[in-house]
């Protein structure tokens, strides 16, 4: 019987191997999740659940606060620009490593990687140094070559932000980009400017259509990573910035309001998995168009 | 392709105009590339060499030249601490982890059985939900539990939030293994164990190397989990470093800083020669 059990198991055949693995993201995944959803509908005192039983004081609460609404404006401001300024200098990178000889695509992959592979704070910690106050680098460079007279404030500020995400989420676009570029089919490229069209426009008309899949995979990723970071807004945003991200950690760690943070994470995923699907849809359609186009 | 568009478009050669139209428009695409690299490299590049300085603040460019913030690094008990309590957690959730990932990933590549979908996509569920989401969920579900924040909890979450990575590896490695090499060995006469261990889990070794390097360093890394999970006494080296990054404006943070940039290029020469930084890419 052991014996019976032990080969289907090695064998990898049946649903037996998974299980493990289920069990433990059922209890230290999905449970947790449920009491997170279960939280924000419940009055939580200091780690105390009170008996008062299914409440929508939160939810309705939170929806009727005009300072969330400029709270999520923000975060949803700065991911979409993060994620789109990733794009932009993501995709000509892609394009590159797709156009490139060995050792250059190995350049690209190991700047690429590295990043992935150091601690998101030491990059953050990078651009306080850059962009600090009177001695930061941007600064005395801008004074020094006489664009400025006095130093510009850019640490706590929108900008810095934005930057510092750019900079952080940049390898995730474009790892799935290079995927796509470097796999794509260049027939049509070779007939596209064969027929006389001239590089500039088969690269806007073939080879970025051609690229949607990798596009979308990289916005998702990118933005969900950017909508839902609270480290960066709080070490480069200063005291005074706030996105839902970082009111999540601040209520439950600062304020210890469990109960509204709870429903701020809610209201955090629900809406980045909506952007998600709006993404994906857009890239679908985007896809048919070109189709057509091809066609 | 009609008519007009032939007259406007004169092949490769091209007009004057079409031709600097292109080249400007190829030039802007480059500088954004190497723009793109630049953005990459250049703040690890700085840090690091900050992290050499004389000045008693962080300054660029760095003044002189000195050991003094490293040597300063390893006088101070509490990061020493932290950095062998995030070791610790580390191989923690890299066993953990993997010991869950591979027998998954076997059973959702070669298994036959209905719902098959649905159990790979509970699997890589996790990868979905932003590391804080996890950290919370964790923290909460402790609550009703007295389960309290503690390095237990801080590795379990870390593995919750690792296991997709590993099982996506595996499982990548797993599909591309040729059947024929198995059928081989069992024709042969090999048993079934010989076959599985010489053939099979050799194959996907390079896999499971890569994986468990993935999981160990964002362990070591991860900040997203650790400020809802771990003890508040004997933190982690990125919670230490988050607190120092904030509050201590000393090389000595930099010189931290450069360590970790060292190990990421340590753990990238095992995953390039594991399973090679192209497959990684995908």
């Amino acid at each position: 019987m052991a014996a019976a059990f032990w080969t289907r198991f090695r064998d990898g055949r049946g649903i037996w191997p998974a299980v493990p693995a289920f069990v433990f993201l059922t209890i230290f995944f999905i449970i947790p999740m449920a009491v997170l959803l279960s939280f924000g509908f419940t009055e939580i005192e200091r780690g105390r659940i009170q008996d008062s039983g299914f409440t929508l004081r939160y939810l309705t609460g939170t929806l009727q606060d005009d300072l969330f609404w400029w709270v999520w404006w923000k975060s949803f401001y700065i991911g979409i620009l993060s994620t789109l300024l990733c794009f932009l200098l993501a995709y000509p990178l892609a394009y590159l490593y797709s156009e490139s000889g060995r050792t250059m695509r190995l350049l690209i992959l190991v700047l690429t990687i590295s990043p992935l592979l150091t601690s998101a704070i030491v990059r953050t910690y990078a651009w306080l140094v850059l962009l600090g106050g009177r001695r930061g680098v941007v600064n005395s460079t801008l004074i020094e070559l006489g664009v400025i007279s006095r130093p510009i404030r850019m640490l706590n500020t929108d900008f810095a932000v934005i930057v510092g995400m750019t900079q952080v989420h940049l390898p995730f676009m474009v790892l799935p980009l290079i995927t796509v570029l470097a796999a794509r089919d260049r027939n049509m490229e070779a007939a596209s400017l064969g027929m006389g069209a001239s590089r500039l426009a088969t690269f806007f008309k073939i080879v970025l259509p051609l690229s949607t899949p990798g596009i979308v995979a990289g916005l998702t990723i990118v933005f969900a990573l950017s909508y839902t970071n609270f480290i960066i807004p709080q070490l480069l945003g200063g005291g005074g910035f706030t996105t839902l991200a970082v009111q999540v950690y601040e209520q439950i760690v600062v304020v210890l309001n469990w109960s509204k943070g709870a429903m701020l994470a809610l209201l955090l995923l629900g809406s980045c998995f909506v952007f998600i699907l709006l993404i994906g849809l857009a890239g679908n359609r985007v896809m048919r168009w070109s189709q057509k186009e091809a066609a | 392709m009609t008519h007009s568009a032939e007259i406007i478009t004169t092949g490769p050669s091209g007009t004057i105009l079409a031709d600097w139209i292109d080249r400007v428009g190829f030039g802007l695409i480059w500088a954004l590339a190497a723009f793109a690299l630049l953005l990459l490299i250049a703040p690890s590049l700085i840090v690091v060499m900050i992290s050499f300085t004389e000045t008693a603040y962080i300054t660029f460019p760095p003044q002189g030249f000195t050991l003094k913030w490293y040597a300063d690094l390893f006088s101070r008990q509490q990061i020493i601490d932290s950095a062998i309590t995030s070791l610790r957690i580390s191989v923690w959730s890299t066993a953990i982890a993997l010991t869950l990932a591979v027998p998954a990933a076997f059973s959702l590549v070669r298994g036959r059985y209905p719902g098959k979908a649905f159990a790979g996509a509970l699997i890589v569920a996790p990868q979905m939900i932003p590391g804080m989401v996890i950290g919370v969920a964790l923290l909460f579900f402790g609550a009703y539990i007295a389960f309290r924040q503690s390095d237990l909890m801080l590795i379990l979450g870390l593995t919750v939030f690792c296991l997709p990575f590993a099982v996506r590896l595996v499982m990548a490695q797993l599909q591309l293994l040729d059947p024929a090499l198995e059928e081989a060995s069992l024709s042969l006469g090999a048993t079934r164990k010989r076959t599985f261990v010489q053939i099979t889990l050799r194959q996907i070794i390079p896999a499971i190397v890569a994986g468990a390097a993935f999981v160990f360093i964002e362990s070591f890394d991860n900040l997203t989990v650790a400020l809802f999970t771990a003890s508040p006494r004997g933190r982690p080296l990125s919670v230490e470093l988050y607190n120092l990054v904030q509050y201590d404006s000393s090389p000595m943070v930099a010189a931290l800083s450069s360590l970790e940039i060292l190990f990421a290029f340590v753990i990238m020469l095992v995953l390039s020669r594991s399973v090679g930084l192209e497959r990684l890419a995908k």
